[in-house]
């Protein structure tokens, strides 16, 4: 099995900011602290659509191109908040059609996987 | 429960503005020569059909208590900017387990020249 160079991403304020402008996602758990406490959690958390995109980065700076990407899996397992530093994980377990097969996940610095059940489908160049 | 399991929703189009496109490449990281980065799929199939699940009042989800809990995309290939592509959502999956509903929404998006990406939400709402 062939291991991918491991990823850390920092979790900021403004790139969150910056994703909901860009994703239109302004849903205000990702914007409002106020909002966020009342909606039980301990704070903005990041959307989890941001977490995939820093997974998609991940296996992209590994594949080289993204047009080579042809499924991307994940489960969002534990939050993500301002000041997590999450880092990703991967390893190719074979090719099946053409197809590589790499399992993926992303664990914060406190070691819990914040995603889980990582799949990417890679074509073999 | 299984409110609106089967349910399809109207195609939505949508051209991928550039500019745009630019702005999310920078906003997640991605290197924003390289064209459209695939989890801008978020906005060409999911974030345009989602919210005609959400806004439906059969579906009645309780978007406070909604978790998005798994995500999958598969292309057929990756668009490219200026593109118009066609999504269409339909509910696959509306289940109760353990007092938690879980919804799994799938978008097909299309082109004039075929198919080319699907996404595969799994949503839990707590009862």
């Amino acid at each position: 099995m062939k291991e991918l160079h491991p990823y850390t991403w920092e979790v900021t304020r403004e790139q969150i900011a910056s994703y909901a402008d860009a994703s239109g996602d302004r849903n205000p758990i990702h914007l409002d602290e106020a909002a966020a406490r009342a909606a039980g959690l301990p704070g903005i958390i990041a959307h989890g659509m941001l977490g995939m995109a820093q997974l998609a980065n991940f296996v992209v700076g590994w594949a080289g191109d993204h047009r080579r990407l042809r499924l991307l899996r994940c489960r969002f397992s534990a939050m993500m908040l301002p000041g997590d530093l999450i880092t990703f994980s991967g390893r190719v377990t074979g090719e099946r059609e053409g197809l590589l097969q790499l399992e993926l996940e992303a664990q914060n610095q406190k070691g819990e996987r914040v995603l889980t059940k990582g799949l990417a489908e890679v074509a073999a160049s | 429960m299984s409110k609106v399991s089967g349910k399809k929703y109207p195609p939505v189009e949508t051209t991928l503005d550039p500019v745009h496109v630019r702005a999310f490449a920078l906003a997640v990281g991605a290197d924003p020569d390289a064209g459209v980065p695939p989890t801008y799929a978020a906005v060409y199939a999911l974030f345009s059909t989602a919210v005609q699940l959400y806004g439906d009042p059969e579906a009645a989800v309780d978007f406070r208590h909604l978790l998005h809990s798994e995500q999958e995309f598969s292309w057929t290939r990756h668009p490219e900017a200026g593109e118009t592509v066609v999504a269409s959502g339909r509910v696959e999956e509306d289940v109760e387990r353990r007092n938690l509903r879980f919804l799994t929404y799938v978008t097909d998006v299309d082109t004039r020249d075929g198919p080319l990406c699907r996404s595969r939400m799994v949503n839990v709402i707590r009862g």
